[in-house]
């Protein structure tokens, strides 16, 4: 599980919000088009992408992309 | 008549709060998503409310923590069909990003699939609102067939595709 591609995943959930905003660092929850729909469809995409069940509670607790890919490839 | 549920309480519209429900309908941060757009008069509003008050539509009034936030409804109820339409509108700004559309949602549904025995709903969506589009689709919303032409599209929901799709919302909260 490469964080690269799971940067990629996550900046597809987003329709208004530039690319080049996405990075391992990014705190997320920060970036204007978050929402709890962007929260759902975070927990969606780690469903489907790598099967790996995520909660709200995981989002709260994290704060940058790279803690959520921490999270998630330690259930993988 | 009241259903409380995944921490939000679902009032049914009564009478005396059809001009809260007018005033924020009339807003234009909510007429902007509406396909009928015409400014609603008292009169207008007493008439529809006329109409819809009946078991073929359920409008109810969304409250969190003692709040009235917002409306959520079930309409145009087709019993032998076992469908209906749903649609909500959150008027208050504090939650429009935060989960409460979602609790609120999954008490709908949940009334709509589990007490009125619907086994399917439809949406139609402004094809200009990504953000309900991509609402619904995390709900678990397909678009029907035929729609690239059509402004205020039609989507459709399964009790099948609901239950998967619930699990996975009732994680956020």
């Amino acid at each position: 599980m490469e964080l690269d591609k799971f940067i990629q995943h996550f900046a597809a959930q987003f329709e208004e919000t530039d690319i080049s905003k996405f990075s391992a660092d990014t705190k997320y929850k920060e970036l204007t088009e978050w929402s709890s729909l962007m929260a759902l469809a975070i927990i969606g995409m780690a469903d489907e992408e790598y099967d790996v069940k995520i909660k709200g509670d995981d989002i709260r607790n994290s704060q940058t992309i790279n803690d959520l890919f921490i999270i998630v490839k330690s259930r993988k | 008549m009241k259903i409380t549920n995944y921490g939000v309480t679902l009032s049914r519209l009564t009478e005396d709060k059809i001009e809260l429900v007018r005033n924020w309908r009339n807003d234009p941060k909510i007429v902007q998503y509406m396909e009928f757009k015409e400014y609603i008069t008292p009169e207008m509003q007493l008439n529809w409310f006329n109409k819809i008050n009946n078991e073929n539509n359920y409008f109810f009034i969304i409250e969190f923590e003692g709040k009235e936030i917002g409306l959520i409804n079930v309409k145009n109820i087709d019993y032998e069909e076992k469908a209906g339409e749903g649609g909500i509108f959150i008027y208050d700004d504090n939650y429009l990003n935060s989960d409460i559309s979602f609790r609120s949602i999954l008490c709908m549904t949940d009334f709509c699939f589990e007490t009125l025995l619907l086994k399917r709903l439809i949406a139609h969506v402004l094809k200009n609102n990504k953000r309900a589009i991509q609402f619904n689709k995390l709900l678990g919303y397909q678009i029907a067939d035929n729609q690239d032409d059509i402004q205020n599209q039609l989507y459709n929901l399964s009790k099948e595709e609901y239950s998967i799709k619930k699990e996975r919302i009732k994680r956020l909260f």
